[in-house]
Order: C-alpha cells, then sequence, then structure tokens
C-alpha cells in the first residue's frame, strides 16, 4: 500500500508540475541553457548551475528546483555535441564520448550518434531517478540511526574518496584540497560557542565564509583563466543530417544500458566523484565485455551508449546521498546543496520529515527534464549547435560578469566578491599544479557537518572515542577511511601487490594439479 | 596542468607552502581557549573551538610535509638545487614575460580591478561594460602586440582612477559635479575605444572584431543587469548614472 501511494504521490507530483506552463517554460528554457553550457567547451554544468542559483534566488522552492535539475540534466547531456562534432569535450562528463562519438561523425554518421546519445542520456537520467525514489527511503531508514560520529566519519570520508578519486595527479593532493576546504570551512565564530575562527577582526567573516561565492570562484574564474590563456579555439564543426532516435539501436542493448545505468549510480553515489568518472569506467566495461573491443575508438555506437548512460545516471545517483544524508555525490551536486540550503531545505535524513515529498518531487522534476532534453536534443539540436560557433574570447568575459553579479546577488554583499576573486585565483594555481577542485569545495561544505558533530559526539561521550568502536556503522566507517588512507601508502600498496601476485601464482598451479590427482 | 616532471618540482615549494600554511593553522588553533573560560564557559578540550581547527592544521603539516618530502625523493636534491638556481637566474625573466604569462597579468589585473576598484564605487553598467570592452578587445583580436598595447593603456587608465579615488578627488570633484566618477568611466570607456579603433582601423577583420567585440560589450552589460536589477530586484553593487538614469524610464514607464 506504501508503495502504491507513493507511486500515486509520484504521478500527483509530475502531473501538477507538468500543468502548470510556467514550469513548462522554465523546464525548457533551463534545459537549452544546460546543453548549451555543456556544449561550449570551457562551461561545465557545475558552472551553469552555479550561476544559475543567483537567478533562482527570489523564486519559490519547486520553481527553484526544477530550473537547477533542468540544467543539471541539460548540461551533462550537451557535452556529447562538442565531443561528438569537434572532437573537444564539452565537460569533462564527455569526454569518454568523443573517443568514438568523433569518428562516427567523421563517417557522416554525427546525426545518428547525436540522436543515441540523446535517448541514451533520457533513459539513463530515468533509471537513475527510479533509483533515487526506491532506494532513497532505504537509505534515509539507516541515516535515521546514525550519531554524531558517524555523521563527523562520514563527511571525512566524503572528502578523503572525493579527494582520492578526483586528483589527477598524487591523491595527496586531492587530500590536500579537501583538508584546505575544511580550513575555510572553519573561518567564522564557531556554532557551539561562538568564539571567533580565523576573522582577523573582520566582522563580514563573523558568520563564516559563503559557500556560493567559493563554489563560483573555485569552479568558474579557474576556467576563464585556463581558456583565455591558453588560447582555447574550437574547431570546425562536423556537419550531420537528420537526428532519429535510434530506438532500435536502444532495444537491442538494453543489457548494456542496464549496466552502465548501474554504474552511473553506482558510481554518482560516491560522494564528491562525477560523471566524467562514471563515464569513463562504464567505457571501460563495454570495452572490456565487448565481442569486438578493437572497434572501441573508431566510432563504435555501443561506446558512445555507454558513456552516455553513465554519465546521466550519475545525476539521480548523485541525488542519493545529497538528499538522505546531506552529502554531495558531484560537484554539481554541491552547488544544488548550496541552492538547496539558500532556500531553507537541509538535506540530510530528517528530510523525509521535514519535506515528506521533496524526493518525490526532485524525480519527478528529473523525469520532466528527461523528456524535455530527449525532446530538445531531438529537434533543436541543429540550432543548439549553432553556440559551437561563439569565439570563447566573446563568452568567457560575459562568464566572467555572470560570476561576479552572480556571488554579489545571493547575498547582497560586496564582501563576496571580496572573497571569490582570491579563492578563484588560488584554485587556478591549485589546479595548474595537479590539485582537484572538488575536495576542496566539498570540505568547504561538510566543514561544519564535520565540525559541529565532532564536538557533539565527544560532547554527548565525555570525551571519548569508545562510540567509534562500539557502533557497527561508526567501525565500518573508520576501517573503510583507514582503508582508503593505507591503500594508498606506498609500502601498503606493495604488500597488497605481493598478496594479489602470490593469489595469483597460486591460482593455475591448483589448476594443473586437479587432473593430476583426478 | 603542468608536466609530470615539473609538477613534481612544483610539488616541492607547494609542498613546502602547505606544510607552513599548516604550521601557521595550528599555532593559531593553539591560541583559541581549550582549557580557558570564555563567555562565562568553562572548556573542556573536547568542545573547544580549537578541536576542529586543530586536527585539520595538523592534517595539513603533515600532507605538506608528505608531499614535500615525496617530491624532493623523487626529483632529487641535485635537480631541486637546478630549480632554486633558475629561480636566480635570466631565464625566470623570460618566462615570467612570456605571452601565456602576459595574458594571464591581463585577466588578473582586469578582475582585481573590476572586483576591488570599480564595482564598489562606479556603477555597475559602467563598470561592467568597461570590463567587457577592455576583456573581450583584448582578447578576441588575438594579436599579441594589441594585447600588449591595450593591456597598457587600460593600466595607465586604472592608475589614474586610482589615485582619483585615493587622494580624495571623488569627493572634491562630487560636490562639484553629480556622477563625477561616473562621467569619467564614460570617458575612460570611449578614449579606450577610439585607441583601440585607432590599433586595428587597417586590418579589415580586425575592424570587423571591433564592431562585434563593442556590440556584445555594450549590450550584455544591460541585458544580464536589467535581468538582476528590474526582474530578480536585486540592488547593484553601485547604484550611479546609468541606474539613475534606467530607474526614471523603467518607473516612468511601469
Amino acid at each position: 500500500m506504501v508503495v502504491l501511494e507513493r507511486i500515486g504521490v509520484y504521478f500527483q507530483t509530475v502531473f501538477h508540475l507538468a500543468s502548470d506552463p510556467i514550469n513548462i517554460a522554465i523546464l525548457f528554457g533551463s534545459v537549452m541553457l544546460g546543453i548549451m553550457f555543456g556544449a561550449m567547451p570551457g562551461l561545465t554544468s557545475t558552472l551553469g548551475v552555479a550561476l544559475l542559483t543567483a537567478l533562482t534566488y527570489g523564486m519559490d522552492t519547486a520553481t527553484a528546483m526544477v530550473c537547477l535539475l533542468a540544467i543539471y540534466v541539460g548540461g551533462t547531456y550537451g557535452g556529447s555535441y562538442a565531443s561528438i562534432l569537434i572532437n573537444i569535450p564539452g565537460t569533462a562528463a564527455s569526454a569518454a564520448t568523443a573517443l568514438d562519438g568523433y569518428p562516427l561523425a567523421c563517417k557522416g554518421e554525427g546525426g545518428r550518434a547525436i540522436g543515441l546519445t540523446t535517448t541514451s542520456s533520457a533513459i539513463g537520467t530515468i533509471i537513475s531517478m527510479l533509483f533515487l525514489v526506491s532506494i532513497s527511503p532505504l537509505i534515509s531508514f539507516f541515516a535515521l540511526q546514525f550519531t554524531s560520529f558517524e555523521f563527523f566519519l562520514l563527511a571525512f570520508f566524503g572528502i578523503l574518496i572525493s579527494g582520492t578519486l578526483t586528483s589527477p595527479d598524487l591523491v595527496i593532493k586531492g587530500w590536500i584540497a579537501g583538508f584546505l576546504g575544511l580550513f575555510l570551512a572553519c573561518v567564522g565564530r564557531d556554532m557551539l560557542q561562538f568564539y571567533p575562527r580565523f576573522t582577523f577582526g573582520i566582522s563580514e567573516l563573523d558568520s563564516g565564509v559563503e559557500v556560493v561565492p567559493v563554489l563560483i570562484g573555485a569552479f568558474g574564474i579557474p576556467q576563464i583563466i585556463q581558456v583565455l590563456k591558453e588560447r582555447f579555439q574550437i574547431g570546425e564543426t562536423q556537419k550531420f543530417q537528420r537526428i532519429l532516435p535510434e530506438f532500435g539501436t536502444i532495444i537491442r542493448n538494453i543489457p548494456r544500458i542496464v549496466r552502465s545505468a548501474l554504474i552511473g549510480v553506482g558510481i554518482g553515489s560516491v560522494p564528491g566523484i562525477g560523471e566524467d568518472i562514471a563515464a569513463w569506467v562504464s567505457y571501460g566495461a563495454a570495452k572490456n565485455t565487448a565481442k569486438h573491443p578493437e572497434r572501441f575508438g573508431k566510432g563504435e555506437i555501443k561506446a558512445v551508449l555507454a558513456t552516455e548512460v553513465a554519465n546521466n545516471a550519475c545525476v539521480g545517483g548523485a541525488m542519493i546521498p545529497l538528499l538522505n544524508l546531506g552529502i554531495p555525490g558531484s560537484p554539481p551536486a554541491a552547488m544544488l546543496l548550496g541552492a538547496l540550503m539558500l532556500h531553507g531545505v537541509t538535506p540530510g535524513p530528517m528530510i523525509t520529515f521535514e519535506h515528506p515529498t521533496f524526493i518525490t518531487e526532485v524525480a519527478a522534476i528529473l523525469l520532466l527534464a528527461s523528456c524535455t532534453m530527449w525532446v530538445v536534443g531531438m529537434l533543436m539540436a541543429k540550432q543548439v549547435v549553432k553556440v559551437l560557433r561563439i569565439p570563447t574570447q566573446i563568452f568567457m568575459p560575459i562568464i566572467g560578469v555572470l560570476c561576479i553579479i552572480g556571488s554579489y546577488a545571493l547575498g547582497l554583499n560586496i564582501f563576496n566578491l571580496y572573497l571569490m576573486l582570491p579563492v578563484g585565483i588560488i584554485s587556478y594555481f591549485l589546479i595548474e599544479m595537479g590539485y582537484p577542485i572538488a575536495p576542496l569545495v566539498i570540505g568547504v561544505i561538510l566543514g561544519p557537518m564535520a565540525d559541529e558533530n565532532l564536538r557533539r559526539a565527544l560532547m554527548v561521550s565525555q570525551g571519548s572515542f569508545l562510540p567509534i568502536f562500539t557502533r557497527p556503522v561508526a567501525l565500518i566507517l573508520l576501517l573503510t577511511i583507514l582503508w582508503t588512507v593505507f591503500s594508498q601508502v606506498p609500502y601498503f600498496k606493495k604488500r597488497k601487490n605481493q598478496l594479489v601476485d602470490k593469489i595469483r601464482r597460486r591460482k593455475p598451479v591448483k589448476i594443473k594439479m586437479d587432473p593430476e590427482e583426478g | 596542468m603542468m608536466e609530470k616532471e615539473k609538477l613534481r618540482k612544483a610539488d616541492i615549494y607547494s609542498g613546502a607552502i602547505i606544510f607552513l600554511f599548516g604550521v601557521w593553522i595550528t599555532s593559531q588553533a593553539l591560541k583559541m581557549p581549550m582549557k580557558d573560560s570564555w563567555g562565562g564557559v568553562q572548556n573542556v578540550w573536547y568542545v573547544s573551538p580549537a578541536l576542529f581547527p586543530l586536527f585539520v592544521g595538523s592534517m595539513i603539516t603533515l600532507l605538506g610535509a608528505f608531499l614535500f618530502r615525496t617530491a624532493l625523493k623523487l626529483v632529487g636534491v641535485q635537480e631541486f638545487v637546478k630549480t632554486l638556481r633558475w629561480l636566480t637566474s635570466k631565464t625566470l625573466f623570460q618566462f615570467l614575460n612570456s605571452l601565456p604569462n602576459l595574458r594571464f597579468y591581463a585577466i588578473v589585473t582586469l578582475f582585481l580591478s573590476f572586483v576591488y576598484l570599480y564595482i564598489p564605487r562606479i556603477d555597475f553598467f559602467l563598470c561592467a561594460a568597461l570590463f567587457l570592452v577592455v576583456f573581450i578587445t583584448s582578447f578576441y583580436f588575438d594579436d599579441a602586440t594589441i594585447l600588449k598595447q591595450l593591456f597598457l593603456f587600460y593600466l595607465a587608465g586604472t592608475l589614474a582612477f586610482l589615485i582619483f579615488f585615493v587622494s580624495g578627488l571623488k569627493s572634491l570633484l562630487g560636490k562639484t559635479l553629480p556622477f563625477a566618477h561616473d562621467i569619467l568611466t564614460i570617458v575612460f570607456i570611449v578614449v579606450y575605444c577610439v585607441y583601440a579603433w585607432q590599433l586595428v582601423r587597417q586590418h579589415a577583420t580586425l575592424r570587423k572584431k571591433y564592431r562585434t567585440a563593442m556590440i556584445v560589450a555594450f549590450i550584455a552589460p544591460f541585458v544580464v543587469g536589467m535581468i538582476f536589477k528590474y526582474f530578480l530586484l536585486v540592488p547593484m553593487p553601485s547604484e550611479g548614472l546609468i541606474v539613475t538614469f534606467l530607474d526614471y524610464l523603467w518607473y516612468l514607464e511601469f
């Protein structure tokens, strides 16, 4: 009965949202904007969500979510346009798509590839939405059993895993970025005793570092500097004919779609890891299980399908920890968290009590956004592709103005700008030196949660760390954290490899021995 | 991102900076009340506001030291000494003077002057137009010589504005002429546009680019600004001549 009731509420929400012409207009506008942001190399869906957050300031929560989720879904999908047509990934999420998408476009099958990415992206989002609705109550139920120690460890784990998996260079750099984010979260008066920490007597810092200007600075400014400094030029776009939905190909590849969607949802739900990793893992899985792996990289349609399903499935996957635990699953989800807080919604285990229909609403928006994305992709791809002709030197300065007015508009505070710019410039240097930015941002967001919960937990236990070892979830989290850390230490890595080699060497011996014994 | 070899060398410096930063955080955290009384509350270590910064500071110190050690081990002391020598040689000057770095200085200077000098003092529409005019023309022409000339021209103008604001001329002039600083900005934009035109008028392709740059640079601030000011009802950071004029038109008509 509960399930039926949930399905009823879900469809009721879908129809309620779809019956409002304003919502539909916002949905189409945001998806289009998202596709443009995704398609333009140098702009990302994270930046799109960040900039649009400022515009949703005056909207009610539901409309704001329509706007932000639509740009997120559109942005993740839009990256495939540039990947397929100019061989430059519009976003990191679509880098894997370029490997086979561009050769397809060169063969004159660009329209087919775009049609397929459109349909598979929509399917990926819808499957992830189903996971969001079905898994959320379960996670929420478990999360309600969490105490402060678990929340501290969860936040700490989120930062560590994000640092481990997103670091383009040494893993340690990812962890450093995460701790730098935690330091930024320490700035301001502490919530328990109101003691000013690292404020240097500046009254504007008393309330702490605002999340949104930091996010806009960290994602927007380095992007502008990189693109203009390196004189990034967009190449000639490949021509393409009619775009078809490719339902036949989709039906023939249902098992691959399900596998890619599962990869997308799974990776999306790990804190801090984005669509790019999901796409690469899915590409790898598709290649490893393919009958003709040699065709990969030369215009294999299955590869395009696998990457696009996975990166869009990541959207719903990222929503699972965001809504149920308050921990963002990907960088755009981190932006969404900031936006939700701005609208008075605090994601976490209590969300089902404070806003009982919120998760259903998010799922309904995801469904509508993916349908809209499909319609826009099928009908307006040729028009959208025209944005690829806009020179980067023209749109990057405009993005700069948007970053500035967006950071200011959220708190109507010029100090936000004074903060956003140094964060942006420092982030640029960090990126240049191989530090990932996602853990820094996750650190800023999860810092207050980690700080408060650590002290609250110790207050309850009177300064004892024993509950970590007596509570099963806390112990599992601690062991996972220790595993994450020690698996990167060279000594343990060496020992682990030796152990794996030993096991591998033993296996064939056993196989050889068996017939003799028999 | 840099190449692997360069990256390891840079890691030595970034590791050292991060280590020192971590030490600073820890030292600052140690000054926070641990067991003392704060606001009438007797502290215990586990509720102290220093607890989390201490944890973060010591982790940053540890990780910074580890990065420094790893990088130094991989690069080798001799290579590190070579890098130190490079830092004091003429090649450093050549590197700093390279075109990508010049582009970097131009971008950063534009942002710094826009955020710290113009936005708090000059009408948003005007300073956004100035920012876009300079930004787009400097980079869209895609010519190193023009970029240098335009950047130096902008730098001179910005210095003049800095003196204007710091010396108190703004308030002095403001008494006799309303919106004096906004009018000066308009003059600066016009002079800059004329100067840019002088530089590109000989080249047909650049002339076309100039026209596009001007259209975008003047339309974009109005589109963005109007959305925020009149549809989202966000007051601009600084409202002067143009906002007053737009307010007059907007409230007269609607």
